[in-house]
């Protein structure tokens, strides 16, 4: 079948330094994969290349078989089948919960407020935030801005969805409601990709993990194997620094 | 709750202290002028004769409304010439970006009164370009407010974190759409305070205009004291028509910061 997303022999500079130097990923329809890896290792990049908010100088990229690092493709066309949650949220802080996730709906889509409002309604449902909807951002926990900003995401019905360590900026006690919302859209089938340090998330629900290390994958693979036999060293290395510092 | 109500209740002392300090100044500024009023010659060898202005007031008023003119119309071109020089000042295009900078700097770093005077009397000379003393005024008034506004606007812009621009581009948007629903909202809460300031700024600022024979308050002031050899007392009362005219709209700009400083 062909994946959905392709990535084939990625690089990216940003200016001398080489963040990216060779990346080839595929990724299949309903796939969850988790991408692990030290920080600096280049995998946010990796990911902020998949909807092109970073452009890479070579390599190629296909989203459900289209080449979107092609010059004249039609960018924010491509964008809208990959929806992507941002460690810091990144909610419009003008616009209220409800606001927030109609917001892609009515100005990209151009569907009618009404139809809007209701798919929005029923995302922050899913979400568990149908009694926020009203609220503005600033008035939401960290976890609460999370969802939104996934419902957000979900709005678009991306055939993708990308997650950049989207639990890094929350209080301890508020990444479990984020990663249960985020375990259930892998159980609906939902391909993900998701940047993460979270490494019970990754072990019990993605299906392959994927080791970033000095802008390369050296490493994935099913997370049994990854975390109980890696085969590199340095992953190895990396999943003992974790365990010492209580992360798991 | 105690912590609360102690806020609430030093914010209100502060709000008496305040009301009493402009009541104690407006009293010094009466009792001052009935002292002068009242003075008579052995003192000081003037003798002060504010029934003069009372007589010539209609002449006077009537330079309100050009005055307020001259204001407004020089805030619409500088808002508008400020968003096109604040958007070229932003641009990726090195060239507009480059004409913004000299725009702006040029025109704040130049005396206002000398922008006016060439718009008025030089471009008729070197261009065959005459424009009229309201017409001038305006052109030279609003492109120099405009100078102010861009760099208002360009903090305004640049202030909203990158994320919200990513965020926007990420749902789809073109990144005219996100400038337009995403970025632009935010910034106009936070332009409004400085905007409001400038306004003010700009209303006592018009006042040069009298300088190219534009009837406005101040000019009708300047004619009224050659003619009546009262320039003192005239030119007091017209400084209290500009602070009626300004104070109440200062009110409202402060009330501006208190309601957008605090927004985020």
């Amino acid at each position: 079948m062909e994946p959905i997303v392709r990535v084939e022999n990625l690089h990216k500079y940003f200016g001398k330094l080489h963040v990216l130097r060779g990346v080839s990923l595929d990724v299949a329809r309903g796939q969850v994969v988790a991408i692990i890896g030290p920080s600096g290792s280049g995998k946010s990049t990796f990911l902020r290349c998949i909807n092109m908010l970073e452009r890479p100088q070579s390599g190629e990229i296909y989203i459900d078989g289209v080449r979107i690092t092609d010059p004249k493709a039609d960018l924010p066309k491509m964008r809208q089948n990959t929806g992507m949650v941002f460690q810091h949220f990144n909610l419009f802080p003008h616009l209220t919960a409800l606001g927030n996730v109609m917001e892609g709906l009515v100005t990209v889509r151009r569907m009618d407020k009404e139809a809007a409002r209701a798919r929005a309604l029923g995302l922050l449902g899913k979400v568990g935030l149908a009694d926020k909807a009203d609220s503005h951002p600033h008035n939401l926990s960290g976890g609460q801005q999370q969802r939104v900003a996934i419902a957000r995401a979900l709005a678009m019905e991306p055939k993708a969805m990308l997650f950049d360590e989207v639990t890094s900026a929350l209080d301890p006690e508020l990444i479990g409601e984020v990663l249960d919302v985020m375990q259930q859209l892998a159980q609906e089938g939902m391909m993900m990709i998701c940047v993460t340090h979270e490494m019970h998330f990754a072990r019990s629900v993605a299906d392959r993990v994927v080791m970033f290390d000095e802008g390369l994958i050296i490493e994935e693979g099913p997370p049994e194997q990854i975390f109980t036999a890696a085969t590199q060293e340095r992953t190895r290395r990396f999943l003992k620094q974790l365990e010492w510092h209580g992360r798991e | 709750m105690d912590a609360v109500e102690d806020e609430g209740s030093l914010e209100k002392r502060r709000l008496i202290v305040k009301n009493v300090v402009i009541a104690v100044g407006i009293l010094t500024v009466l009792v001052l002028l009935y002292k002068v009023t009242a003075l008579r010659g052995d003192r000081v060898h003037y003798e002060w004769r504010f029934d003069v202005v009372i007589k010539n007031l209609p002449f006077l008023l009537q330079g309100i409304m050009m005055s307020v003119a001259v204001a407004l119309a020089s805030m619409a071109v500088g808002l508008i010439t400020g968003m096109v020089a604040a958007l070229a000042r932003l641009s990726k295009n090195p060239w507009l970006s480059a004409s913004a900078y000299c725009y702006v700097e040029f025109f704040r770093t130049t005396p206002m009164l000398v922008q006016l005077v060439w718009v008025y009397y030089c471009l008729p000379i070197i261009f065959n370009l005459s424009f009229g003393p309201f017409a001038s005024s305006i052109i030279a008034l609003g492109l120099n407010a405009g100078a102010f506004f861009s760099e208002i606007f360009r903090a305004g812009i640049t202030s909203i974190a990158k994320g919200q621009t990513e965020a926007a581009l990420a749902l789809g948007m073109t990144t005219r759409q996100a400038f337009r629903r995403i970025i632009l909202p935010q910034a106009i809460t936070r332009m409004l305070p400085p905007i409001g300031s400038n306004w003010i700024s700009l209303i006592k600022d018009s006042s040069l205009v009298s300088a190219i024979a534009l009837a406005d308050l101040m000019y009708r002031g300047r004619v009224l004291s050659s003619i009546t050899y009262r320039p003192l007392e005239i030119l007091t009362v017209t400084a209290i028509l500009y602070f009626l005219l300004t104070y109440p709209q200062s009110i409202w700009v402060n009330w501006l910061h208190r309601k957008y400083a605090t927004a985020d």
